[in-house]
């Protein structure tokens, strides 16, 4: 088995090196569902972290117990017994943002980053760096999405948080708050990325 | 064996442990949650009843202006609202749910018609599973406002009250426009809706002519 890499490494792993979202291209759905309002993005990034980090330290916990051939059946169940949770604390205290963002607080259990890092890395490390990393993958996945966002609003709402930023008589741009948007704004920042800041072993572990 | 009876075992356990935890945070919000959706439900009654609701409003207010404006009388096996204009006397319309099965699963919805029962004034639907950008489209202005306005006559013989048209087909006045790609939808919301329709306002016109 690998040694266990240091915290520090771990968080600049998730967050740069391995970012979910700019680099291995993973949570694309959520990444375009969500991004057109600020407040979304946010209660989004919230519950993804929050799931992320627990269910990373929950199978971390468990994994010198679970048998290998039930592990994926396990890992749904935590995986979903935290989202559900995210969902009805949601429902409770942020009824206007649970009905905003729909079904896709309950698909987070089909993020594919959520079980990737289970499995990945979770399953064969201690559970704080296992925590460490859910929390910096998730982390790397919400600065993508809040740099979406950032555009996104602004130019297909005239506003940022709700609070009108754009000059009167701005047309607002559609597209923007539709998925297409979304496809722009992250082809851009992929490309951006990628040309300046090449990757060069692809392949970690 | 005892590697597999252990999986069984295994899986078992943690999921009851799972299913216990999410039951007990789902039992301590209940409360809080059920309250957000009667408000939610109460806003959407009086939108269709056409009874302004101040944008900057809390929840306390909308409470407040629901019970001065709305009084809430049981029909049959169904709630109607009675909505009042700002007299508190004068009727403005009657709102009554309205709901049955939809393409994906069951759909809820509000609809309201004037003091005489003879034509709609607002219609909302408000709870359903319809597929986003096809079904879920019922909730949109430009479906739902056609319904506005739409005359409500006793009707008779397998005839409707109304029928959803392919968009732009449509030559009566009773012929609205469907959804384009949910036909599902679509026939399921004509169906349900003119059988709930019929049903109440067979009621409401019997209770309209006696006051």
């Amino acid at each position: 088995m690998p040694k266990t890499p240091s915290s520090i490494d771990i968080f600049k792993t998730g967050l740069w090196k391995d970012n979910p979202v700019l680099r291995q291209i993973l949570g694309i759905c959520s990444t375009l569902a969500v991004t057109n309002l600020m407040v979304n993005t946010l209660v989004m990034n919230a519950g993804l972290i929050f799931t992320l980090a627990m269910s990373c330290l929950t199978v971390s916990i468990l994994r010198n117990y679970t048998p290998m051939r039930i592990r994926m059946m396990a890992q749904t169940l935590i995986i979903a017994s935290y989202v559900i949770i995210v969902d009805i604390v949601i429902k409770a205290y942020l009824p206007d943002v649970s009905e905003a963002l729909g079904p896709y607080v309950g698909l987070i259990i089909t993020n594919c980053i959520v079980m990737g890092r289970c499995e990945a890395f979770a399953k064969n490390n201690p559970p704080w760096p296992s925590f460490v990393d859910g929390v910096a993958v998730g982390i790397g996945y919400a600065l993508v999405l809040m740099a979406v966002a950032i555009v996104r609003e602004p130019l297909g709402f005239g506003t940022l948080l709700g609070f009108r930023i754009m000059p009167e008589g701005f047309t607002p741009w559609t597209v923007m708050i539709m998925a297409p948007g979304a496809f722009f704004m992250l082809g851009i920042y992929v490309w951006i990325i990628r040309f300046y800041f090449p990757q060069t072993n692809q392949i970690r572990k | 064996m005892k590697k597999r009876l252990f999986s069984v075992f295994y899986m078992f356990l943690i999921t009851l442990l799972f299913t216990s935890v999410v039951s007990a945070v789902k039992l301590l919000n209940e409360d809080r949650i059920e309250r957000n959706e009667k408000l939610k439900l109460q806003k959407i009654i009086l939108r269709v009843l056409d009874i302004p609701v101040k944008e900057k409003r809390t929840g306390r207010d909308l409470v407040q202006l629901f019970e001065t404006r709305v009084k809430p009388i049981q029909v049959g096996d169904k709630t109607l609202y009675v909505g009042y204009k700002e007299d508190g006397k004068t009727i403005a319309g009657y709102a009554f749910p309205v709901g049955g099965p939809g393409f994906w699963g069951p759909i809820y919805g509000i609809v309201a018609v004037d003091p005489k029962a003879t034509k709609i004034i607002g219609i909302a639907f408000y709870k359903h599973s319809e597929t986003p950008g096809l079904g879920a489209r019922i909730g949109e202005k430009w479906f739902t406002d056609q319904f506005k306005g739409l005359r409500l006559y006793p009707i008779e013989g397998g005839k409707k009250i109304f029928y959803l048209r392919p968009e732009g087909l449509g030559k009566n006045p009773n012929e609205l426009d469907a959804i384009t790609g949910a036909t599902g939808t679509s026939r399921a919301v004509e169906a349900f809706l003119n059988q709930d329709l019929d049903y109440l306002l067979k009621k409401l016109w019997k209770s309209v002519k006696k006051s």
